[in-house]
Parts: structure tokens; C-alpha cells; sequence
């Protein structure tokens, strides 16, 4: 292929280790860098060539042994033999869309999730935005599912029971002639479909209390927040609710794949034998192609640090902050500079940064990264202080290099349909990718787009008994005084609250689990006055000894060993 | 219900202020979120409580027991298991809403005094990074997890931080059959008491490294080893510092005074003690009517002092005074509570509680009154952990001073 020689000139001229053959349609990188930085810069030197798939980069670093993957540590055959029409491997938020869009057809459906709950990596550490789109090159995937993903959001969020709200995203020009280049703009919004408006400097300041900025910006006021862990959860609880079989801490561990087919996928928990297989694998999702028999594509995990303020910090910004970036046309700053984010409980995000990690699973903060982040996204609110951080956290993105989704069905693999390489604004676009995929595989099984007619589209939430007003909260207390006895006093969950989210579609059983559910240790204290509290509750209630109560799945046991002489 | 006094929280200081309160004659409601009176006493199993109130090393426990009984036999009416949910002004007094088992309710009241306690910083505002497994935990947290609950969180543990609680919990692990590697203090100097220092580390054998710090956890479901790291002077680490294996990192880095339903009030706290600005009797100065009490008000060194300050405290409650207040500067000094002195009384003895910025071997204690030294206390081995508290008799003026000073 003509592709390869002009890539493989370009490697050599790089000083590159590095050589290009073709594969799957694909161009596929092999040999030996030095650094992480030159595994990433053949990558990105190979991506983007007209007439190929992409890039599949197996250029290894130096001196670096296999990546090991975080495993459940549970082996058994509970799943031997099951034969689901459709499996979904991976439940995150995309997963949980296309898991709960499946269940409206009349097809069965499991999912396996490796962790121990649902929507425990990207999913849930992201800053939760809706975003407009309008940083968004036209044309891409990206853009496309991003749109009619964020004009979903409203049916989902009185569906689902989550909240969600449009405060808008206000991008802040970093110079006075920047505002020249808004009819420009305003002409990209026209033609993907995003409403946008110019914002004077003195309106920018109904927005932030002290800008850091003053030259004015232009509004989105599509952008929108949720809290990206609750809307996963609740899809999966939606999609459970009318049928779908969710089995966490099952990891794939191969496939056996006949004539471009897939025929079983192998876990930790038995051999299943799916009609059609989903891949929503996140940033494994390139290793799933590859068993499934169509890997085009390679995941280099960019990770990302945010920073979560004390509410007390809410009314210096009222709206999600952006700096105006001007993307070149080529480089390799893939982020959209993040900003100043207003959560859905109004918390303050900082954030996120954007580093290239060799690992998949390094969610550790650093103190570099974290000081970086406080001091960028700070410039945009100055009155933002080091001291309102009450945490911070990490997670991986799952780019590719070509820096767009993979949504397709397979073009190898005959019953494979892929939604891979998903990162920011997966969260936007998840419910629309869910919509084409749920189609592909529907059709791919039924040979028709049969539908279920007993789906119910709604689910309930748990009751938020802070936001309640006295006279309801008052005739729910009435009907369960477990609604009545506060347990994390920082933000005012009840006991009530923490026993519903274990009992949900979802059986969990973990402190995080709860805490993603119903928000009980995420206020200012962290946990520090609620958690043996949460451990009793979960134990009596579950009759799990409290010695084997768990933070996050078997292994974290919060507190392993009973103490001599007590029961 | 109407009450004279609504005490919130009913901890040390929130028993004491009811009691001198229901003394003077005061109708009172003690408000405690918890199942249980005595507030963090409760999980304080080691003694040492009341040395200077009753004479007696008491457990805590057997030091809030005494309260308690004083809180029956009174008759002071009690909500256990009640949140305070919101609190505002009315009619000269207050409305206070609360949410527990039995529903919600609303009482109004001429006082109120917050006695909320506080809440321990967290590992993240220390900035510790890596990842976040199960066995990072705070002091408090751990401490209720071994004596309230049974439980023993980890074997091997490091012990980020000298605080009170810190050491104790040293102490208190070796005692269950944990083994401590350390406590790793970042300051120069220990955090907690001397004779926390001896009983809970010399005694077992437990190093103390100062000026050296946990930087990062490791481990992916459960923490496998920390990172420690020497510090510098502004307390950053320097060098690459050295891994730590172990399956428990205890944080006791200090304590915040929980001032939410203050701030609901409209109160500002000072940023010395994060606790609201107040009066020798606890009053706010920002507001008439409102006291903190206990750790709310500021940290203290020993439980004696949160009960004679809230004595204090509730008492006035019952007095209607004409304030004439006058701001207490404070020169060489990390804090002084009260942050101003109501001056009408000229021949009432004051009582100041204060603490030093470092260890000073010989120090003297200086009142200025208009700028005019009017009296002094001479101090011997002066230490941050240990609160200083000092009475000055002192005639009405206009500007009232206190500047600790090191002597030769």
C-alpha cells in the first residue's frame, strides 16, 4: 500500500525505531522506542493517512514488561453456557446506554463489567459536562454523536430520575481581538446545530464574581452537567429493570472467533455464547478488537486530573468556564483546556489536565499534576483558593489516534459492533452512540428491528431527602423513620438513603458503591464521620460480617479483622 | 417548643452549657445528631480526662458519663438522633429545624449555643497523592472503628501526623496487636502533648521522624506502602524519600471547627481558629444571643478547658447584658480566644486561652491596655500543642492588647 512507504520515510526521518507495515486494513507500528513520547509520535505520524483504518501501534518501549491488568479476583463457572443475544463487554456509560437502548427490542442482554460496580473508571471520573460541541472539529464522529446526545439529555434525566442542569458554557476569550473571530463561530454553531451568543465583559460578570479574564467570551447555553456516575447507573438499573443481565468483577478473557464470527467469549466466570458481541471495553477496548479479529485501532491513555472544591466555592463561578483555544491544524493538544466546571451538587470542578500515561489503569493523582491544574483553571476565577480543594482525582481517556470514536460495526467481524476509543464527550454522546449500536446488533440478531413491548423507559431514583421540602420530607420520614436519621452530616444523607441504594436492580455492597449512589462521604470531612457508620449499616443490613464490608470489592476490606474477643 | 437555650451538639461542651444554663434557671434543649450523648468522648477509651476538673484521670467515657448524669438530673430535655437542618433569626431569637426518626420539627429560642464539635482534615488537603485504596483513614475515624466498632482496620500501619489523636491511636494499635512502623510529623516539631509523646510512643518504642512527611499511597484495592519523604522548612518534600510497606496509613493532621450552621447564621469565623469571633462569655461578637462553645469555637488541648469555657457560656445565657466590647489584638501569638472583651465590668477576672506560635523555653504574657502595659505573667516552656490559659484583671479601655514575648 502506498500509505505504508510514505509513513515508513516519515518514521526514518524522525529519527523513529519504528516500522510501518499494513494490517487490517490499518497501518501497524512495530519496533522499539526509547521513550513513551516516541511510541506516541509514530502513533500520531501514521494516523490520519487517506485509505487506512488507522493506526494499530504495537511499537514497544524499551526495557517495559507486559502492562498488567487490574483482574477480579473471584474464578468460578456461574456464566458457563449462557447464550444471551447480545453481549455488551464493559459498563461504563456507554455500555449502560447501549445495554439499557438493547432492551427496548426483543433481544436478550447481558453485560460484564471487570470491576466491582458499574461506572467506576471513565465514567465516573470525568467532569460530568454536557457538553455543546462547539470545540469540536465538523464532520467527526465525535461532533455528530456529541449533538444528538446532548438534546437527549432532557427525555433521560425525567426518564431515569437523574438531574441534570444547562447552567451554559462560557468560553473567555484570552485576547481583546479574539471577539473578531465570533462570526466564525457562530457560523461552526450554525452548521452543527449549537446555539452560541457573544458575552460582553460586563456580562461575564453575572456569570463569575471576579473574571480572570476581561475581554469577554461567547455563551453555550446548551452545555450542560450531570453526574456522569449516577446517569451510568441508572441506565444500568433502567436496562436491568427490563431485563438485562448485569454481572460485574467478569472479566473477558478471550474469544473464540470461526469464519469472521465471534462464537464464545471467555471470563473469569465461564464461557458465554452470544448471538452478537458489543464492545464498549473503554480503554481496553483496542485488546477486545484485537480478540474479536478487527483491531484497527490503538487506545493511548491520556489521563486527566480534576480538582473538586468545597460548595462553599459555588458562587464565585455559575456557570462552566472555558478558555478560548485555538486548535492548530496539527499538533498534538487533543484536550479542550478543561475549565471551571459547576457540578450537579454544586461543587466546583478544576480541570481536567491532559497527560499521555503508558498505563491504562493509573489513576494515581501527582502533586505536579494537581498544582498544574489548580494554577491554569484557577486563572479563570481568581478568587479561587488552594484551600477550597476538598479532593481530587484521576482517570484515563481512552484516545485513539485518530482522535475520534470508533462506532461501527465490524467490517471483519460479522456479528462485532464496536463503540471504542470513547473518551471526552463520551458522557454527551453515549445515549446517541447507545441508539445506532443497540440498531446494528438488533438487526445483526433479529435480522429486524423487533421491538420489546413490555420496555419501561423509567426508572426511580432514591429519594434526596436534603432537597426535600419539610411537609414531604415529613410524610416520608412518617412511612420509613430510616429517612429521618442523618448519617453523613456533610451532606445530609439518611440512613434511609444508604439502605435504598443497596437494595437497587444493581445489588452492591461496597462503600463506594453507596457513595456514588447517594452521595454519603463527599462532602467536606470525606467520609471521616460516616464511614463506620456506612460499614454497620451495609453489614447489618446485608448480614455481611463488618470485618468483610468492602470500599471498593473484594481485597479493600475497610477495617479486615475483628478485634480480639469481640464478636 | 419555646426554650431559653437550644445547645447543638451534645458533646462535652454541649452537656456543660446546658447544665450551667438549666442551673441559672434556664429552660434548655440539647440537639445531638448522633444516637448518643457525649459526643467524641464516646470513643476515647484511654484516660487522662479531668486532671483539672475533677482531680481524677478519667476515660472519656467515664468523663462525659458525669455530665450525662448531671444532664438527667436536671432534667434537661435531649434529641438524640436529631440533625439540626436549617436555623435562622426570629423575633429577637431563633427558629431551629430539625429532621430525626420521629419527623421533622421546629422550636424557636431565645440562645442558642453551637457546640458542634469539629471535624478532622483530610489526607487530600495535606496533598497526599497516589492512588485511594481501603486502609487510608483518618485518626477519628479509625480510632471509632477500633473502639466503637470492634474492628481492626489494618496490622501494619504508619501514622501520618502528631496530633493528639495520632499518637493515641499509636498507642492504641500496638495495644490490639497492630504493629506501627512510625509517626511521621512534617512540622520540626510534635504536634500533640509531651505526655502523649511519652505514654503513646516512648513507652512502646514507636519512632517519631519530624519534618518528614507521606507523600504518596500505593496499592490498588488496599494500601500496600506509602511513600515518605523528608521535608523543608515551607514543609515541601525534598529528595526522592523512601517506600514504606504497609496496610494502614492513619491521618491526623489536624482539626477544623465545624462552623456550617454559624456560616448559615451569617457569621464569619476567624481565620485563626476557625471558629466564629467571640466575648470572654462565648457570645458572638457579630451577633447577640449566639455563643460557641468546645471545638467548635476553637480546638483545645483538654477537655477540662471546653467545659470551663462552656460553664462560662451557659451561664451568661441566662444574663441579659449591655455589651460595651472592645477587639483583643493579639501580637506573637497563633490565636486568642475571645477575639473581644465585653469592658463593662471592670473588676470581673478575664480568662484568655491562647496559643503560642513555637516552643519558647522562658516567655512572659503581656496585657496592654490604650497601649499602656497594665498587666504580665511570666511562662516556662511554652508549647503550641499546649493551650495556654491565663486570667487578667484589668481596668475599662478602649484598645485591649496581648503580646507573648520570648525572654532571655
Amino acid at each position: 500500500m502506498a500509505f505504508v512507504e510514505k509513513i515508513n520515510k516519515k518514521l526514518k526521518k524522525k529519527g523513529l525505531n519504528v516500522t510501518a507495515s499494513e494490517y487490517n486494513g490499518a497501518v501497524r507500528l512495530t519496533g522499539e522506542a526509547d521513550s513513551w513520547e516516541e511510541v506516541l509520535e509514530a502513533g500520531r505520524i501514521a494516523a490520519h493517512v487517506r485509505g487506512s483504518r488507522g493506526v494499530v501501534n504495537d511499537c514497544r518501549l524499551k526495557g517495559r514488561s507486559p502492562e498488567t491488568v487490574r483482574m477480579p479476583k473471584n474464578e468460578d463457572k456461574s456464566l458457563e453456557g449462557i447464550a444471551p443475544d447480545v453481549l455488551v463487554i464493559g459498563g461504563g456509560i456507554v455500555g449502560a446506554a447501549i445495554t439499557r437502548e438493547l432492551t427496548r427490542y426483543a433481544v436478550t442482554v447481558a453485560v460484564v463489567e471487570k470491576e466491582y460496580d458499574v461506572g467506576t473508571a471513565q465514567s465516573a471520573r470525568n467532569d460530568g459536562m454536557i457538553h455543546a460541541g462547539i470545540d469540536l472539529k465538523p464532520d467527526c464522529k465525535k461532533v455528530k454523536y456529541n449533538v444528538r446526545g446532548n438534546k437527549m439529555y432532557d427525555a433521560l434525566s425525567k426518564e431515569l430520575d437523574v438531574p441534570i442542569e444547562r447552567p451554559g458554557q462560557l468560553v473567555l476569550y484570552t485576547a481583546g481581538w479574539q471577539k473578531l473571530i465570533f462570526p466564525l463561530i457562530k457560523l461552526r454553531g450554525l452548521r452543527n446545530g449549537i446555539p452560541v451568543y457573544p458575552v460582553s465583559p460586563r456580562g461575564v460578570k453575572e456569570y463569575v464574581r471576579e473574571p480572570g479574564l476581561g475581554f469577554g467570551g461567547f455563551m453555550c447555553p446548551s452545555a450542560g452537567i450531570v453526574s456522569p456516575y449516577l446517569m451510568t447507573i441508572a441506565l444500568m438499573e433502567n436496562a436491568a429493570h427490563n431485563g438485562a443481565k448485569v454481572y460485574v468483577d467478569t472479566a473477558v478473557t478471550g474469544m473464540e472467533v470461526k469464519e469472521h464470527k465471534i462464537v464464545s467469549v471467555a471470563t473469569n466466570r465461564g464461557t458465554i455464547y452470544p448471538k452478537a458481541v458489543v464492545n464498549a471495553a473503554g480503554v481496553f477496548s483496542d485488546r477486545i478488537a484485537e480478540m474479536a479479529g478487527d483491531r484497527h485501532f490503538t487506545i493511548h491513555p491520556r489521563r486527566g486530573v480534576e480538582a473538586v472544591l468545597d460548595q462553599k466555592a459555588y458562587p464565585k463561578a455559575k456557570c462552566v468556564l472555558g478558555k478560548f483555544v485555538i486548535s492548530g491544524s496539527s499538533g498534538s493538544g487533543h484536550t479542550k483546556g478543561g475549565g471551571v466546571i459547576v457540578s450537579i451538587d454544586h461543587n466546583l470542578l478544576l480541570g481536567p489536565s491532559a497527560k499521555e500515561c503508558a498505563e491504562r489503569e493509573n489513576e494515581a493523582t501527582t502533586r505536579e499534576e494537581l498544582d498544574e491544574v489548580f494554577e491554569k483553571q484557577s486563572r479563570l476565577a481568581p478568587e479561587l483558593k488552594r484551600s477550597d480543594i476538598i479532593t481530587y482525582f484521576a482517570g484515563t481517556r481512552a484516545a485513539t489516534y485518530e482522535e475520534d470514536f470508533v462506532v461501527e460495526k465490524s467490517a471483519v467481524t460479522t456479528n462485532f459492533i464496536q463503540a471504542a476509543g470513547i473518551q471526552s464527550p463520551g458522557v454527551t454522546a453515549a445515549p446517541a452512540i447507545a441508539e445506532d449500536v443497540a440498531r446494528w446488533a438488533v438487526q445483526e440478531v433479529l435480522g429486524e428491528l423487533r421491538k420489546n413491548p413490555s420496555f419501561d423507559p423509567v426508572r426511580k431514583g432514591i429519594p434526596v431527602v436534603r432537597e426535600m421540602s419539610g411537609e414531604t420530607r415529613a410524610r416520608l420520614i412518617a412511612e420509613n423513620p430510616d429517612f429521618g436519621e442523618i448519617v453523613c452530616r456533610c451532606e445530609q444523607i439518611s440512613k434511609g438513603e444508604i439502605i435504598a441504594a443497596l437494595h437497587t436492580p444493581l445489588k452492591v455492597d461496597s462503600v463506594d458503591a453507596v457513595k456514588r449512589r447517594v452521595r454519603a462521604g463527599m462532602g467536606r470531612c470525606q467520609g471521616g464521620f460516616c464511614q463506620p457508620t456506612v460499614v454497620r449499616i451495609i453489614s447489618e443490613e446485608l448480614g455481611i460480617p463488618p470485618e468483610q464490608v468492602t470500599k471498593k470489592g473484594a481485597g479493600s476490606e475497610v477495617a479486615p479483622y475483628p478485634k480480639r474477643g469481640s464478636v | 417548643m419555646n426554650y431559653g437555650l437550644i445547645v447543638i451538639g451534645g458533646g462535652p461542651a454541649g452537656l456543660k452549657a446546658a447544665c450551667s444554663a438549666a442551673e441559672k434557671g434556664l429552660k434548655v434543649l440539647i440537639i445531638e445528631r448522633e444516637a448518643q450523648l457525649g459526643g467524641i468522648l464516646k470513643q476515647c477509651v484511654h484516660d487522662g480526662f479531668g486532671v483539672i476538673r475533677f482531680g481524677e484521670k478519667l476515660t472519656g467515657p467515664e468523663y462525659a458519663y458525669r455530665d450525662i448524669t448531671e444532664v438527667k438530673r436536671l432534667g434537661i430535655e435531649c434529641l438524640t438522633g436529631t440533625f439540626v437542618t436549617g436555623i435562622c433569626d426570629k423575633d429577637g431569637g431563633f427558629v431551629v429545624e430539625t429532621t430525626s426518626a420521629q419527623g421533622i420539627r421546629s422550636d424557636f429560642t431565645e440562645k442558642i449555643a453551637l457546640a458542634t464539635g469539629c471535624r478532622e482534615r483530610t489526607p487530600r488537603q495535606v496533598n497526599i497523592h497516589g492512588t485511594r485504596p481501603a486502609g487510608v483513614l483518618a485518626a477519628g475515624a479509625c480510632q471509632n472503628f477500633v473502639n466503637l466498632k470492634g474492628l481492626l482496620p489494618g496490622k501494619r500501619a504508619v501514622i501520618l501526623g502528631s496530633g493528639d489523636i495520632g499518637l493515641i491511636m499509636a498507642r492504641r494499635l500496638t495495644l490490639e496487636g497492630a504493629e506501627v512502623i512510625g509517626v511521621y510529623e512534617a512540622k520540626a516539631t510534635p504536634s500533640g502533648l509531651q505526655r502523649n509523646i511519652r505514654q503513646c510512643l516512648d513507652d512502646f518504642g514507636i519512632p517519631l521522624h519530624l519534618k518528614t512527611t507521606v507523600t504518596d499511597v500505593y496499592g490498588d484495592k488496599r494500601v500496600e506502602a506509602v511513600r515518605v519523604s523528608a521535608v523543608d522548612d515551607s514543609m515541601n518534600p525534598v529528595g526522592e524519600g523512601e517506600i514504606v510497606e504497609c496496610d494502614l496509613l492513619v491521618v491526623s493532621v489536624g482539626l477544623i471547627p465545624e462552623n456550617e450552621l454559624a456560616e448559615k447564621l451569617g457569621l464569619q469565623t476567624d481565620p485563626a481558629t476557625k471558629g466564629i469571633a467571640v466575648d470572654q462569655y462565648m457570645m458572638s461578637a457579630g451577633k447577640e444571643g449566639v455563643y460557641a462553645v468546645g471545638n467548635a469555637l476553637h480546638v483545645h488541648d483538654l477537655v477540662d478547658y471546653v467545659s470551663e469555657g462552656a460553664a462560662t457560656a451557659g451561664a451568661d445565657a441566662a444574663n441579659t447584658r449591655k455589651r460595651s466590647l472592645v477587639k483583643v489584638g493579639a501580637e506573637g501569638l497563633m490565636y486568642v480566644v475571645p477575639q473581644y472583651v465585653d469592658v463593662s465590668d471592670a473588676n470581673e477576672k478575664k480568662t484568655f486561652y491562647m496559643r503560642a506560635p513555637r516552643d519558647m523555653a522562658v516567655a512572659s504574657v503581656k496585657l496592654y491596655a490604650d497601649g499602656e502595659l497594665v498587666a504580665e505573667r511570666k511562662l516556662k516552656n511554652v508549647k503550641p500543642p499546649e493551650m495556654l490559659r491565663i486570667q487578667f484583671k484589668f481596668r475599662a479601655s478602649d484598645s485591649i492588647t496581648l503580646r507573648l514575648e520570648e525572654e532571655e
